[in-house]
């Protein structure tokens, strides 16, 4: 849970940086675009059943790696807040965390041909 | 009546449809509900203004007016409030086994609660970028959505592996999804 809230803040803290920052409304409008989905992702990561929605974030944090040549930022400030929270939102998104619970195969089982809760179904 | 642990789905150690587990999403969408029927009112002008203690009124009110939130025939709070009540109704009804029993109406609660409610992260990401302006109450309505979403998934998963189980029995999926009691009696 503790790699969830984490980045969930991190999220918190992109969607308030642009006034902090002061920066140019592309580099605003990025950051208000990518932290609401970076808390979203990361607030729905927590359940066990869904924890792999985890793997958005790690896209989102790849984009922020880029976003600033991609971009064309130029605010120094904001290229560094981009690659430092991009690069945690990577590694914390990485971290599968614990997952207490059985769900049956969970949802890549719906695409197996002999998923796990079927098994299980006729053994009992 | 079927005996508690049957109750379970097969390859799982907890049954997802137990009240303690629909109860507080059921009661956390009422609170959208009351929220969002409250920002739909302003924007009927029921009532004349909105509580903001962070942004002001004024910027509430700048989101509350926006064309995207008139983009539909009704006010967008309004479409949330009745997001909120198909929340609230698909989780209650059924008892405790009805991963198995209704399975159309637990995927009709993922849907509400899912996909209905990541558009609410649309509405948040509209507010400082089309209106340049902040709603404490949407923002307040957002969170509650976004909440919902994880917990309520895991009853979903559970419906769509029984109706796997039934494709895989050769059994009528379109029958179990509509709860047929024959197949509920004979896949587990």
């Amino acid at each position: 849970m503790l790699p969830r809230i984490l980045n969930a803040l991190l999220g918190l803290w992109l969607i308030v940086s642009p006034a902090v920052l002061q920066v140019d409304t592309n580099i605003a409008d990025n950051a208000h675009i990518v932290g609401p989905i970076i808390v979203t992702v990361s607030v729905i990561a927590i359940s066990d059943s869904v924890r792999n929605v985890r793997l958005v974030n790690t896209l989102c944090g790849g984009w922020l790696l880029i976003a600033p040549w991609v971009m064309g930022y130029n605010n120094l400030p904001a290229t560094i807040n981009d690659l430092v929270v991009g690069s945690l939102t990577i590694g914390l998104s990485l971290v599968r965390g614990h997952v207490g619970h059985q769900f049956g195969g969970g949802w890549r089982s719906l695409f197996q041909d002999d998923p796990d809760h079927s098994r299980q179904a006729s053994q009992r | 009546m079927e005996k508690l642990s049957s109750e379970i789905p097969p390859g799982w150690d907890y049954n997802p449809s137990t009240w303690g587990q629909r109860l507080p999403l059921v009661a956390v969408a009422v609170i959208g509900l009351g929220i969002s029927l409250y920002l739909g009112l302003y924007q009927l002008r029921v009532i004349s203004s909105v509580w903001d203690p962070f942004f002001g009124p004024a910027s509430s009110q700048k989101v509350l007016n926006s064309p995207l939130s008139r983009v539909l025939p009704i006010p967008d709070a309004l479409l949330g409030a009745i997001a909120y009540g198909v929340d609230a109704l698909t989780g209650v009804f059924g008892r405790t086994g009805r991963w198995k029993t209704l399975p159309w109406l637990v995927v009709l609660f993922g849907i509400a609660v899912g996909p209905l409610g990541t558009v609410s992260v649309l509405l948040v990401i509209a507010q400082p970028v089309l209106e340049n302006a902040w709603c404490t109450m949407c923002l307040a309505s957002a969170a509650i959505s976004i909440a919902m979403i994880g917990p309520a998934m895991d009853e979903v998963l559970a419906s769509l592996q029984f109706l796997q189980r039934v494709k895989r029995n050769g059994q009528s999926v379109w029958k179990a999804f509509w709860g047929d009691k024959a197949i509920t009696a004979t896949v587990r």
